[in-house]
């Protein structure tokens, strides 16, 4: 029994009987509370609130069964255990009472020990009762709590996996409003050249760890779609992003599509999922495209097969897909709807409107009781390009795509110029820029060309062709020396400049010094590789090998030179 | 022949401790008073009133453990409940006996 005590109401009108129940009750070390009749039965229940109450059943004024019902109302949804106290015999007055609210009875003259039994097996329940109340309680406030979350993290994920161009004239979707936590991902952008990508994901489980996966995903999609990549470099990423941070046993059943309007065909890519239908308005035939690799998140970047099929897609073809809900939409039998039902939809051919009309037979199918949101369907029709209209690149669209359009300009003094190697500093920067980062050996040999020129010749005025003897050598060091012990008002400044252009991006940076600079005027027009000497032994040969231009500006103590790449390759 | 059932008082005596004087005490009090009032209702042939009275004289008899005085006042309720007071009075004459032979025992009890 629970240590702790109970807090006993005894309601009987016969003052002897009253005082042998309290006796009893006291003695199991319970608290006691007395009333004479109903109506103080009800008055002592509101003041202290007893755990059980022993009611008698004839009392003057109120009677038990009255009280009973009177206290069952007033304690709501606490248990309050009410055992009559009784001499009636009648199997129907014991009804009655039971009726009235009472939960057990005890019959005159009392037995300690049947007493003792039943307020302990009403302590029990009460017990458990009140554990169960309050699970109830956490329960409905965890349940609110992760309403919230789950809101909380629809918006976000609503930003991240946001919809993309599904909206185009030739797509047609439907996706469950919980679809962020039934694991469907549905992804739509146009590429730089103008074609589609399409991707349907359908991660396994359900909840937040499908959502997560799907962020990552629609991050890498929107923002290498936009940079121009094809589809096998994204769903590279794809998959080994997912590799890495899914836990082992969750992944990403995917199908990736490629849209081309220009050579009328779709690429796909498809793992771990049901076939799909690609239908042919010439012919009316349905040709079934299947699954040849496995999921996403799965395997490692050496064993990852991203190889795609090429499929002939002229006007008027459509391509259906769908997640596994449909095929596994249940009816009221719960039989499965099934691929082959999903086929069939195509064998009538009075009319092309096969979107509305899968949609109508599983729905159909699954009557009233399977009203099941868990459904992801897609129909990609090919129409002529001007109907979807030309690609609004968004060059800024995803971390991906890095730092596309800025301005820098940095000026290193005096002291700084003789002790500070400033060369990573700005390397590292550049290197935020994704299309620069496989530049970068080439970029720091053309940065540390900009900078020794810039400081050697031009500020310390230093002629490199000193360099040539050996002799040469130690005088230049000598002579550097010295110009660097008297070096004032010296500086060296880089302004870099990045602008994205339609197929990739422009560096342009521009070296200034304080030095006298040269005459370049004369021997512009000279052939490169004759001018060394005439350059005043500045390394330009081999900047200019590095970058598309090469321009000397002011008195010869600026230089401006450009670079500019693709990043979306030819298709 | 005891009056009262000698096991139960005894269980009873146990539970009240120094309550139990109190208790017999509060009985027979309570009892007289309820006597009076049940020899005037059969009297009067109020039929429901003598059922009351009787079932709680009834009642309350048998937590004192008088079991033959509980059964006779069980008589008198039930004749009442069936409507049937002619006997009642013949009954009452006997519990009345009965009660002041429960009372002398429980007296000694004490």
């Amino acid at each position: 029994m629970d240590a702790r005590p109970l807090k006993i109401l005894v309601a009987d009108d016969n003052q002897s009987d009253r005082m042998i129940l309290c006796a009893i009750v006291k003695k199991m070390g319970h608290i006691v509370c007395e009333a004479a009749d109903g109506n103080e039965a009800i008055e002592q229940f509101m003041q202290q609130s007893p755990d059980i109450i022993l009611l008698d059943v004839i009392m003057p004024n109120l009677n038990g069964q009255e009280a009973a019902r009177e206290i069952k109302k007033l304690a709501g949804e606490d248990m309050v255990p009410i055992i009559f106290l009784t001499s009636l015999q009648e199997a129907s007055d014991l009804a009655a009472c039971l009726e009235s609210g009472g939960d057990d009875f005890i019959s005159k003259p009392y037995n300690k020990i049947i007493l003792q039994a039943k307020i302990n097996a009403f302590s029990r329940m009460l017990k458990m009762h009140n554990t169960l109340q309050q699970q109830r309680d956490v329960i409905s406030e965890n349940n609110e709590h992760m309403k919230h979350e789950q809101q909380v993290a629809r918006a976000v994920y609503d930003n991240v996996a946001h919809s993309g161009c599904l909206d185009l004239p030739n797509i047609k979707y439907l996706l469950s409003p919980f679809s962020i936590f039934n694991g469907d991902v549905l992804l739509a952008a146009r590429r730089p050249s103008g074609s589609i990508h399409i991707l349907l994901g359908d991660f396994t489980g359900h909840g937040l760890p499908a959502a997560i996966g799907a962020m990552p995903l629609a991050e890498i999609f929107y923002g290498m779609t936009a940079k121009g990549f094809l589809m096998a470099d994204i769903l590279r990423e794809i998959n080994i992003k997912l590799k890495n941070i899914l836990p082992v046993g969750y992944f990403c059943c995917t199908c990736m599509v490629n849209l081309s309007f220009r050579k009328q065909e779709i690429e796909v890519w498809m793992g771990g999922l049901p076939d799909y239908g690609l239908y042919r308005h010439q012919t009316g035939e349905v040709e079934r495209v299947k699954s040849n690799h496995l999921p996403l998140g799965v395997l490692s970047t050496q064993a990852f097969d991203a190889s795609t099929k090429r499929y002939e897609f002229l006007p008027g073809d459509k391509f259906y897909m769908w997640s596994d809900g449909i095929i596994e939409a249940r009816n009221g039998e719960g039989e499965l709807f099934g691929e082959a039902r999903l086929f069939s939809v195509f064998e009538d051919k009075k009319s092309e409107d096969f979107f509305d009309r899968i949609l109508s037979s599983v729905n159909h199918f699954c009557g009233e009781n399977g009203k099941d949101d868990d459904t992801t369907l897609l129909e990609l029709s090919m129409v002529d390009e001007s109907v979807v209209g030309k690609v609004d690149i968004d060059l800024s669209s995803g971390a991906i795509t890095g730092p596309t359009d800025w301005h820098m300009v940095y000026t290193l003094r005096n002291e700084t110029l003789k002790t500070f190697n400033p060369l990573p500093v700005m390397l590292n920067i550049l290197n935020d820029v994704p299309a620069l980062r496989h530049l970068s050996g080439q970029l720091y040999t053309l940065m540390a060309e900009l900078f020794s020129n810039a400081f050697e010749h031009g500020v310390l005025g230093l002629k490199s062709e000193l360099k040539d003897g050996a002799e040469g050598f130690a005088e230049y060091y000598r002579q550097r020396g010295e110009a660097m012990a008297s070096l004032e008002d010296a500086y060296v400044t880089f302004d870099f400049d990045l602008t994205p252009t339609q197929k990739g991006g422009c560096l342009s940076i521009m070296v200034e010094d304080s030095g006298k600079g040269f005459d370049y005027k004369n021997i512009k027009a000279e052939p490169v590789n004759q001018t060394n000497v005439m350059y005043s032994g500045r390394g330009i040969p081999l900047i200019h090998s590095l970058c598309d231009s090469l321009t000397f500006l002011g008195k010869g103590n600026k230089v401006k030179v450009s670079l500019s790449w693709q990043t979306q390759p030819e298709e | 022949m005891s009056h009262l059932n000698l096991a139960q008082i005894q269980e009873l005596k146990e539970v009240m401790e120094e309550g139990f004087d109190d208790l017999v005490m509060t009985y027979l009090q309570d009892s007289d008073a309820k006597m009076k009032t049940l020899k005037k209702a059969i009297q009067v042939q109020d039929s429901v009133q003598v059922a009351e009275v009787a079932h709680s004289l009834k009642g309350s008899s048998a937590n004192i453990c008088a079991e033959e005085l509980s059964a006779m006042f069980k008589k008198i309720e039930d004749s009442a409940r069936a409507e049937e007071l002619d006997q009642v009075p013949y009954v009452f004459e006997q519990t009345v006996e009965e009660f002041s032979l429960v009372k002398t025992q429980l007296q000694q009890v004490k």
